[in-house]
């Protein structure tokens, strides 16, 4: 039977945390963003009895305002509104962007960023209670020492400060609270996790995965991804109605309101602001010490400060950092825990548009309107410059491959008349295979504050110079080749290729610009995301990142950001902070 | 949930309630609106297309997709729905629109001297029907045959007529939607063994 609406809205009565203007508290920690990561850092500091306030740029969100259910030809446009091309042109270069839930993002008219006129660069976000985790993708990888050990083996830029050991418990506490669907592979590239039961494959993707493995010896298997198969932690299982970026009224995927930053307020101990554009952090530079945050309140666009003994930063890797460049004192200049002068530098996001497409004529599996839509997809695991296979005469470091394979309706039939929509209906078996690549690390990658142009609220804005370099084209182009190879081998017909690289930002995998080390000199965090400057500062978001590998990053973040929080709150209980 | 979330926009905002500081800020899909009751308006009149484009547009649409034993492109109204889309569009995919429209008049005038609204649906049928398969490709480089541009006009046209029907709830029931969004769990492959197919 299908979940009714009624039985997920009700209303939970949750304790106020404080009787007093929330403005004149100061709390232990304040957290700046209330998505994937700054979620975990919420929760995990406020069920350690941490009294924390946690900032949202956006508004509150509620399932009421989900469109998962809502067939497209309601909407007046189908898609095409003049409102979303003209409020977020950027934006809606993002597939999750829709006529359905464009209030989400961000308007681009009002949050404006620049870029060289050579460099185009798509900065997709969210403002909103959650952030991206209600749109996100949901595929969740781990990486593995491969990545985290990557220069110690083909030399190119640095090691992490961490391993993959370090960071396995992290993992663990992460996946066995959002609730992650997979396979176990036994692959090293990709550490396996504990997983809920799989999502099925489709026969063509069964076909392929036996193909490569016979032909190529490597491995495919189903998405791991942040959606449940069985019920867990008080969340019911997919209902498989397929758009999860239109909200979720089972909270069947994994979003912070509904999980993470929903137990921080149960504590007690968190109080949420919301509307709360962050300019700044304040400091104290007697002590060197954070002492607060500065917001612009969206709506009334009146200044506010709110006070604290640490500040978190979980804003997102480019807002997390134009938070720090915009902060900048007598003692430091060049932005906010930045005497490394790395800050801002070594932006990283995956590279994409290489991959293939064919048709496997054989398969008779109509297509249906009807669900189930699997809200997943297959992954290939990276098999390029493996520890097994040696490097790769053209390119280091490798790429994944996502996809999936299935019966579609076929529009593009020939003919007209009844021929023709008998033709659409019979569909066309379709195979596809997209890699995510990985984008190196460079210095010259950066993002900066532009000094001529400000958001609506008076913040100045970044100017974003990234390009992806020889590197990451010569993965593209190697990923259509070895694409075509997999389909061709596995029996598919009329193959097709791409080979380019799309612009970056188009992953959505946008991380680095606070990178962590052990040198003070050469990062900007320690291996717990704090600050190597200011003790009491703390970046837990995806700005850490060393590498971007080619594994999704958000689990790595939440991990990463367990991690962080963690370690504050020990530090916390030995009165360090 | 809501009592949840609300703390610090009701803190901040003295005098505006939760639901209207969400209400500012929803999609009109997500206030529920249905919006594409325009369709059926009694008074609907084009926004873009002049009165013989329209014609033509609904003539095409009709031999395209016609009613069969399920309803076709003039039912779907998919002139309306592309006449809206084209209301927005930039000024050059309007005007590769028009053109397109033109150039079955074109064919038509030379064929019948008439203009393809006016024909019977025969010869509508008999018009169309060669372009609406993929041209041969020709085998000779540098002697590149000259595409036939009253069939890339047609197909142009095609390819949206085809969108705009098929995105319709009367698309939608033919291609089997039974107006749910859940029917339990995605079971897969459903072959015994190792045969695909």
């Amino acid at each position: 039977m299908a979940p009714t609406k009624a039985a997920n809205t009700k209303a939970t009565n949750i304790p106020r945390s404080m009787a007093q203007d929330p403005l004149q508290q100061i709390y232990d920690v304040i957290v700046v963003g209330s998505g994937a990561t700054g979620g975990w850092a919420a929760k995990r500091l406020s069920e350690a009895g941490l009294k924390v306030a946690l900032l949202e740029a956006g508004r509150a969100v509620s399932a009421k305002e989900f469109t998962e259910h809502m067939p497209s030809f309601q909407l007046k446009y189908r898609n095409h509104s003049p409102e979303v091309m003209r409020t977020r042109p950027i934006q809606r270069q993002c597939y999750a962007c829709m006529d359905y839930n464009y209030e989400w993002f961000v308007n681009d008219l009002e949050n404006p960023y620049s870029t060289p006129a050579d460099k185009p660069f798509s900065w997709q976000r969210l403002r909103i209670l959650g952030g991206r985790s209600l749109v996100w993708g949901r595929q969740s990888y781990r990486l593995s020492d491969v990545d985290f050990k990557a220069a110690s083996r083909d030399g190119y830029d640095v090691d992490w400060p961490i391993s993959y050991s370090d960071l396995a418990p992290y993992y663990d506490i992460v996946e066995g609270y959002v609730g992650i669907t997979g396979a176990a592979e036994g692959n090293q590239m990709l550490p396996d996790g504990k997983f809920l039961p799989p999502m099925k494959m489709s026969c063509g993707e069964i076909r392929l995965r036996e193909s490569v493995k016979k032909n190529f010896g490597r491995t495919l298997t189903i998405g791991r991804a942040a959606i449940l198969t069985q019920p867990h932690n008080g969340r019911a299982p997919c209902h498989y109605c397929g758009p999860c970026e239109r909200g979720c009224f089972t909270y069947s995927y994994f979003s912070s309101p509904f999980t993470t930053v929903k137990d921080a307020l149960k504590t007690g101990n968190c109080t949420l602001i919301t509307d709360a554009i962050v300019s700044h952090v304040d400091m104290d530079p007697t002590a060197n010490k954070a002492r607060g945050v500065t917001f612009v309140h969206r709506a009334t666009k009146e200044t506010k400060q709110v006070s604290g003994k640490a500040v978190v930063l979980c804003a997102q890797s480019l807002e997390s950092t134009r938070i720090l460049l915009n902060s900048s004192t007598r003692e430091y200049p060049n932005g906010l825990a930045n005497s490394s002068g790395m800050l801002g530098h070594y932006l990283m996001d995956h590279v994409v548009g290489g991959g293939a497409s064919g048709t496997f004529e054989d398969l008779k599996t109509l297509p249906s309107a009807n669900p189930p839509h699997r809200p997943n997809g297959i992954y290939l695991v990276r098999f390029r410059n493996t520890p097994a296979e040696g490097r790769h005469p053209h390119f280091i470091r490798g790429y994944g491959f996502q996809g999936g394979s299935g019966p579609h309706f076929n529009l593009n039939a020939s003919g007209i008349g009844a021929d023709y929509k008998k033709a659409v209906k019979l569909g066309i078996y379709e195979v596809s295979l997209g890699a995510f690549g990985e984008s190196l690390a460079n210095f010259d990658n950066f993002c900066e504050i532009d000094p001529h142009l400000k958001d609506a609220w008076g913040i100045p804005a970044l100017r974003i110079s990234m390009a992806h370099g020889k590197n990451e084209a010569a993965l593209m182009h190697d990923a259509g080749m070895t694409a075509a190879e997999m389909l061709e081998a596995a029996g598919a017909r009329d193959v097709r290729v791409t080979i380019g690289t799309e612009m970056p930002g188009m992953a959505v995998h946008e991380v680095g610009t606070a990178r962590m080390g052990n040198d003070r000199k050469t990062s900007v965090l320690n291996a717990f995301g704090q600050s190597h400057d200011i003790s009491n500062l703390v970046v837990a978001d995806g700005s850490c990142f060393v590498s971007s590998a080619c594994q999704n990053p958000t689990l790595t973040m939440m991990a990463l950001c367990v991690r962080a929080s963690d370690h504050l709150v020990e530090r916390f209980k030995r009165n360090e902070v | 949930m809501r009592s949840a979330l609300c703390l610090g926009a009701a803190t901040l905002v003295p005098g505006l309630s939760f639901a209207q500081a969400i209400e500012a800020g929803l999609t009109p899909a997500a206030r529920g609106e249905d919006g594409s009751k325009f369709l059926s308006d009694p008074n609907w009149k084009p926004a873009f297309l002049n009165a013989p484009q329209n014609e033509t547009l609904i003539a095409l649409s009709d031999v395209i997709i016609p009613t069969t034993e399920t309803p076709g492109a003039k039912e779907a109204l998919v002139n309306r729905f592309l006449d809206l889309l084209l209301s927005i569009e930039p000024a050059e995919s309007q005007r590769q629109f028009t053109e397109a429209l033109a150039a079955m008049d074109t064919e038509s005038q030379k064929q019948f001297g008439k203009n393809f609204r006016e024909l019977a649906i025969a010869d509508q049928i008999w018009l169309v029907t060669p372009w609406s398969y993929p041209a041969d490709a020709d085998p000779w480089i540098g002697e590149q045959r000259r595409s036939n541009s009253a069939q890339q006009h047609f197909l142009r046209l095609k390819r949206l007529i085809s969108y705009a029907y098929y995105g319709s709830e009367i698309g939608q029931k033919e291609l089997g939607w039974d107006g749910e969004f859940t029917h339990g769990p995605y079971e897969g492959c459903e072959h015994k063994g190792d045969k695909h197919t």
